[in-house]
């Protein structure tokens, strides 16, 4: 039986689109999340610290730094993720700078948190509006942001950070041992 | 039933532009600042908690962009550069509904083309199978019936 022309045309209507999805699709990276910051110099990001001080991330250009969102409550990525940076903090000491920004915590709780996991000296953001967190476009900690000499957020992280994963952003930012 | 179609399409047709033309001409409503607020608000996805517009959340991060929204407002910011300016941190995601009109339309056209397809498809179908039955419209009548009476002597 010849087929009616039509028919043919049926089939890569709806194979191809099909195959354009799943070829995209299967060509990203699940773990890699994309922000919008990336690219992008980071949003000034400047308040009262936890030690009562007034600070702004402008102070730490010159230097590659990372940008860690993070709150005492947050169980256990926080505190798994925490060995993490003070490692990458005392290995790198002078060439990289650390700023915390605490999310949705109160003071007194990261204090607790620091004297009991351990404090690596960097300065922490208080924010307790949420407008450094929105300016930074955080939803939820932990957060990681890896920002380059000039300024420039080079990656995020969205999750607890491992020695592996800190490893491979380190290298991007031009540090490694 | 096919005398009907064209009244009945003419009658949709105008009620859709009718439709349409209230929709434009209707005046926009005067809105508080707060009012105004809140609409973009309802807009705005809430970054800590889920299936719940900022306006809608009681979070820290919604209640912070609530009063980023009022301040941009206050300076003078329309409510598309209000969202832009939240897209711009979060990324689309924020948005409830996507910004482009494009993710909208994309799922009825593929439907409408599909079905538009499937239906020529059929009728192509349902025509070559009748041409096959019906006799070329050349014959005469009477060479019609002597053909036919020929086969049924066969099958006999």
């Amino acid at each position: 039986m010849r087929l009616p022309p039509l028919r043919w045309l049926l089939l890569p209507i709806l194979i191809v689109p099909l195959a354009w999805l799943l070829f995209t699709g299967l060509g990203r990276d699940p773990r890699e999340i994309p922000s919008p910051l990336v690219g992008k110099p980071l949003p000034v990001l400047a308040g009262a610290t936890l030690t009562g001080e007034s600070f702004s991330s402008t102070s730490l250009l010159g230097t590659p730094f990372i940008v860690n969102a993070w709150a005492s409550w947050c169980i256990p990525a926080c505190v798994d993720e925490h060995p993490v940076l003070m490692d990458a903090a005392s290995r790198y000491a002078g060439r990289l700078a650390v700023l915390g920004v605490l999310y949705q915590d109160t003071p007194d709780g990261a204090r607790r948190f620091l004297v009991r996991y351990g404090d690596g000296g960097w300065p922490h953001l208080l924010d307790p509006s949420g407008r450094l967190a929105v300016e930074l476009g955080v939803t939820g900690p932990p957060e990681t942001f890896f920002v380059d000499a000039d300024g420039i957020v080079i990656a995020k992280q969205i999750g607890p950070l491992t020695f592996e994963t800190m490893a491979e952003y380190l290298a991007d930012l031009g540090l490694s041992e | 039933m096919k005398g009907l179609a064209l009244p009945v399409a003419a009658a949709a047709l105008l009620a859709l532009g009718a439709l349409v033309a209230l929709e434009v001409l209707r005046p926009a409503p005067v809105l508080t600042p707060v009012e105004h607020g809140l609409r973009i608000a309802a807009d705005l996805r809430c970054p800590d908690c889920q299936s719940l517009s900022v306006a809608e959340s009681h979070t820290a991060a919604a209640g912070a962009i609530r009063e980023q929204i009022g301040e941009l407002l206050a300076q003078g910011r329309n409510a598309d550069e209000i969202k832009q300016h939240f897209v711009n941190r979060y990324g689309e995601w924020i948005l409830l509904a996507p910004a482009a009109a494009f993710a909208w339309w994309l799922p009825p056209l593929v439907v409408a083309t599909a079905l538009a397809i499937l239906t020529a498809w059929l009728l192509a179908g349902r025509r070559a199978r009748a041409g096959a039955v019906e006799p070329k419209p050349g014959l005469p009548a009477a060479d019609r019936q002597r053909i036919r009476d020929e086969i049924e002597q066969l099958d006999a």
